[in-house]
């Protein structure tokens, strides 16, 4: 029997249901009363220590570890910052939140902010995003308006100011140093560690950047208390991922999933199989980044990263694609190597030649003048660059060719001894009926 | 302090220092691009890895903090592997100009190739092209393809000259380095020192562009006689086995370019753009011949004719070079210091539109030996005694409008000037880059420099014509 | 100083409310932004004006530019039309969709139609890919696109 609790899906999306008084209807900012009216900061700490939240942006570091580096009481400014630059393809979960949970993303920073003894926080935004931007900026004024935000929140005396920056078209600024980079008001650059970004981060002050969907499940774990949030999920990864998912299922849209669920069962129960009844190739379990896993292997399965990742791939940043039989992985991967060579800042050597290297290879192989020695190049690059570069861009293009590689070598094979592909290089959704 | 292991061998480090920092210290090399020492770091370039022992992965060693006990290993297997791959990274679309670029020869790029690389590209995709010839400024020409981005010229307007004048546009392998649109880089006293920078031939001086290949140059040290911080540069001039012999002999002893030594004492690694120009200031027409009221004589007849001048006068006054060496100065103080009325001269004054002091280098006192002159000789204004009976005007920038009516002038001046031919007895002297010596900076720090070039026939040391005159010895010429 | 930014400043003095001290940098973004919407694109004077405002360097405001890609530094057709070509997209159709607006509007991608009207050009990915695939429209996004709603969209767009 699967666990579905739920944590941040709990209500029916209506056209009204992200409003401010619905959202106190629904038991909204008692958390944030809890917290500064009854919790000191270390204690609101230790309930996300103990709680076990890991970042849901795609890299999985334990929250509490991150926010314990702040040394309270420094005489510092520290700051605080929402990831919402969500640009990994296949990923749109965190949308979900901005558009049909403002409130608690904005009540989760500002319990977030007292505990790390933030008085300015900011939720990075990608520029794109104008509908989630507006429920959001509509979400804060009314904060502001009732109190939850700003002077004197709930008349205590902590006191937290939230600006929304909107990020201008860079997949790069979801890289936590890149987007205070952008914060700061220049290119996205992200940037070499040491230091940490949470003793030198924005302007060189302590700074916590957090996923959107992280930071949200702050409020109900001060709600039911950190021991209640390890009770969901599984060991290694406790609490509920949103998975987003599309390509050819059926359903698409933005799940939640208690860490742990059957990943047959999400395919084929919850969204309802392939369009038109086409047959599972393969699936993306966690944005392009992460490695393809085939549609037999996922079947065996719970979306639990004890799982995922003795089979090879991660659940990375929850957003999931599944691919159809009869979907050219030749034309996929192009397509993903066209993106990685379109954002990379250009920073550093291996990324800046690498990915414009795997962009002109692999279009090459397209057009029929592939040669074979070209997919062990093109290995050879990926490994190349893996934890060589700035950020983890660098790794990221290399994980996805390497992914597909393993699994669909032969396809590229056939591509380059026939000069064609081996499903006419088709990416839409063969459907059966 | 914090002991170290590079490569097995132990090191005492300093809390504050990378692995890089220690390696330089102990004459370990690691290779670097981005990383220099009077910049902030960078890491872009990534051919600086070494790799902890234990560790399965490389990491950058220009940003890598000492750590008590830290082990890294400088040569591994796969630091070389790495290395390699770096270098094929950097080289994948940088164009094979070598036979063309006038970095050859002095191009990190070049030697880090042999070094580390030594195969060919293993790529088969044609190559990013970019802007070549782009004019960044007057002064300074920029190749995009052969740029690798290291961003050292960036980081430089930004954090050394702070004229902000550079950055890097676009993304991905399409950036650029490209001026702001206003060309402040024309108003960088210290643009030129980009050019150094710049580990490949993407910025290049205009003016040197395609003048000389530098391995037939050679490098003396020098000291810069623009102003008085007296920044010890480099002057590059041709190597006596690469003399023309069919061309203008004139190539031969003219200064093909200046660069800066190092001095942390004095100007660190930088120096501004006036000792770049070293050349426009002295290489203008010499003079090239004793004389007396304009008439060409030999130099046995002019120390003659001066020393009878000296001789009969009763109130003799000089006016004393501010670019003369310590060494002339002295031969000047033991010649005449008693028997003359001595006044130091500013012999240049700042140009029109010159910068005449900032924060880093450029000093209002636009000569080199100003102090050590006033050392020896005062810190008085120009005054003439009502009685004063001869003037001894050496170096430039005296008003001979201003000089007592009558009174005889003997003059001693390097360049062609009216005034030469004037003069009762006029003496033709070197350069301080004919001659070896020393000058003494405004804080008191004394730089050598050496002979970079002969003295043109003609010329005479300064220091001799004072010696003859001193002890009426004959001159040998 | 330009005109148009000198009507803006009011807002940008409220906008320098919400940031703490010493953050004049970061205004950066935002006031390119607010510019761009107000002209369609960012002017040669208004990098000068907003450099002065914020009291930053000029090749910043520069680099930012070229940096990012919803920022313009030259005017281009009144409807900017965006058509999402990554994953999802790709396999939701949406290369058919951009070959076939391409030849509707007889424009390359990146191109403006001949009477200036409308750019065309295509996207990664816009975050959107459960509703794919994605056109955006000024901005707007229009999801769960096809051939016919495409066509539909613009020939709306054709009364403005």
């Amino acid at each position: 029997m699967a666990k579905d609790t739920k944590i941040l899906m709990t209500f029916p999306v209506t056209a009204t249901s992200h409003r401010l008084e619905e959202v106190r209807a629904r038991g909204g900012y008692q958390a944030l009363e809890k917290a500064l009216k009854t919790m000191t900061r270390q204690e609101v700490q230790q309930q996300i220590s103990d709680s076990g939240l890991q970042g849901r942006g795609g890299a999985a570091f334990a929250t509490g570890r991150k926010w314990s580096v702040i040394q309270l009481g420094d005489g510092q400014p520290h700051y605080l910052c929402a990831n919402a630059d969500e640009g990994e393809p296949g990923t749109f979960k965190d949308r979900w939140i901005l558009e049909n949970a403002p409130h608690l993303l904005i009540e989760s920073m500002m319990i977030a902010a007292y505990a790390l003894e933030v008085r300015h926080a900011f939720v990075y935004i990608r520029g794109e995003f104008e509908g989630p931007y507006r429920r959001l900026a509509d979400a804060l004024e009314e904060a502001y308006a009732a109190g939850l935000c700003g002077n004197n929140i709930l008349g205590t005396d902590f006191s937290c100011d939230l600006v929304i920056y909107r990020g201008a078209g860079s997949y790069v600024c979801g890289e936590a140093s890149a987007l205070i980079t952008s914060i700061e008001g220049k290119r996205g650059y992200p940037r070499n560690r040491p230091p940490r970004l949470t003793v030198k981060g924005l302007y060189q002050l302590p700074t916590v950047i957090n996923n959107v969907e992280t930071l949200s499940n702050v409020a109900w774990i001060v709600a039911h208390g950190g021991a209640a949030f390890k009770a969901v999920g599984s060991a290694k990864a406790p609490g509920t991922r949103l998975i987003s998912i599309s390509g050819h299922i059926a359903r698409p849209g933005v799940y939640e999933i208690e860490v742990g669920y059957p990943w047959k069962r999400l395919i084929y129960d919850d969204c309802g199989g392939m369009q038109g009844g086409a047959k599972l190739k393969c699936v993306i379990p966690g944005g392009i980044s992460t490695k393809v896993l085939t549609g037999e292997e996922i079947e065996k399965l719970n979306l639990d990263p004890a799982e995922v990742e003795p089979a090879g791939s991660s659940m990375g940043s929850g957003g999931m694609v599944a691919i159809a039989e009869g979907t050219c992985m030749v034309r996929l991967l192009q397509v993903m190597l066209r993106f990685y060579h379109h954002e990379s800042c250009g920073q550093c050597t291996p990324c800046r030649e690498g990915m414009g290297w795997l962009h002109r290879l692999i279009d090459r192989i397209v057009a029929g003048q592939g040669r074979l020695q070209d997919l062990d190049l093109m290995a050879r690059i990926s490994r190349l660059q893996d934890g060589n570069t700035i950020c983890g861009m660098g790794d990221a293009a290399g994980y996805a060719t390497l992914g597909i590689l393993a699994k669909y070598r032969h396809e590229f094979e056939h591509w380059i001894s026939t000069g064609r592909s081996m499903h006419e290089g088709n990416l839409e959704c063969r459907r059966s009926s | 302090m914090p002991q170290i292991f590079i490569d097995g061998q132990p090191f005492q480090a300093r809390r504050e220092q990378t692995v890089l920092q220690v390696a330089d210290e102990h004459g370990i090399f690691i290779p670097r691009l981005c990383w220099h020492k009077g910049l902030s770091i960078a890491g872009n370039c990534r051919i600086c890895v070494v790799q902890v022992e234990g560790r399965s992965w490389v990491e950058i060693s220009c940003n890598m903090p000492v750590s008590e006990g830290l082990r890294v290993l400088t040569d591994s297997e796969l630091v070389r592997e790495h290395r390699k791959a770096t270098m094929q990274f950097i080289t994948l679309n940088h164009p094979v100009d070598c036979g063309v670029c006038d970095k050859a020869g002095e191009c990190t790029l070049q030697d880090y190739h042999v070094a580390y690389n030594g195969e060919r590209s293993i790529s088969v995709e044609p190559k990013v092209e970019a802007t070549k010839f782009y004019a960044l400024s007057k002064r300074i020409t920029l190749d995009n393809e052969r740029c690798i981005l290291c961003t050292r010229c960036v980081r430089f307007t930004r954090e050394v000259s702070q004229s902000h004048a550079l950055g890097v546009k676009h993304r991905g392998d399409h950036s650029l380095i490209r001026p702001s649109g206003d060309m402040p880089l024309d108003r960088d006293a210290y643009s030129d020192n980009i050019v150094d920078l710049c580990p490949v031939g993407a910025l290049l001086s205009t003016s040197f562009l395609y003048k000389d290949r530098v391995w037939t140059l050679k490098a003396t040290p020098s000291v810069c006689p623009g102003c008085e911080r007296g920044c010890s540069i480099d002057v590059w001039h041709r190597k006596p086995e690469w003399f023309v012999r069919s061309l203008d002999a004139r190539h031969n002893r003219t200064i093909a370019r200046v660069t800066p030594r190092d001095n942390p004492a004095v100007n660190g690694p930088w120096v501004c753009n006036k000792a770049r120009d070293l050349a426009q200031l002295l290489e203008r027409t010499r003079a090239d011949t004793p004389m007396r009221k304009g008439r060409a004589v030999s130099l046995d007849d002019a120390l003659a004719a001066a020393r009878a001048l000296i001789e009969q006068a009763k109130r003799p006054v000089a006016l004393v070079s501010s670019w003369g060496s310590n060494e002339e100065l002295q031969a000047f103080k033991d010649a005449f210091g008693a028997r003359f009325g001595c006044f130091v001269k500013a012999d240049h004054q700042p140009a029109d539109g010159e910068v005449l002091q900032d924060e880093l280098l450029i000093r209002a006192d636009k000569n080199p030996n100003g102090r050590r002159a006033r050392e020896l000789f005062g810190s008085a204004p120009i005054e003439y005694p009502a009685d004063t009976d001869l003037v001894l005007v050496w170096g430039e920038g005296c008003d001979f409008a201003r000089l007592p009516r009558g009174v005889p002038v003997i003059f001693l001046n390097a360049f062609l000037a009216p005034e030469n031919g004037h003069a009762d007895v006029f003496f033709a002297t070197s350069v301080h880059t004919e001659r070896a010596g020393h000058f003494t900076n405004f804080e008191g720090t004394v730089s050598a420099f050496s002979a970079c070039f002969s003295r043109p026939p003609g010329a005479v040391d300064a220091e001799q014509v004072f010696a003859a005159l001193a002890l009426q010895e004959v001159l040998a010429p | 100083m330009s005109a148009l930014f000198q009507s803006l400043i009011p807002e940008f003095e409220r906008m320098k409310q919400r940031y703490p001290a010493g953050f004049e940098s970061s205004l950066v973004l935002p006031c390119v932004r607010r510019v761009q919407e107000a002209r369609g694109h960012v002017a040669d004077e208004d990098i000068a004006a907003i450099a002065a405002y914020l009291r930053v360097p000029r090749i910043q405001i520069e680099e930012v530019l070229s940096y990012y890609t919803q920022f313009r530094s030259e005017a281009v057709g009144k409807l900017r039309v965006e058509v999402c070509r990554n994953v999802s997209c790709s396999m939701n159709g949406a290369e058919r969709l951009i070959g076939h607006l391409c030849k509707r509007l007889g424009v390359a991608e990146g191109g403006t139609t001949t009477d200036g009207r409308i750019t065309l050009s295509t996207a990664e990915c816009l975050g959107s890919c459960g509703t794919a695939p994605v056109v955006v429209v000024n901005d707007q996004y229009h999801e769960n696109m096809s051939i016919e709603k495409v066509d539909r969209l613009i020939d709306g767009l054709k009364g403005d």
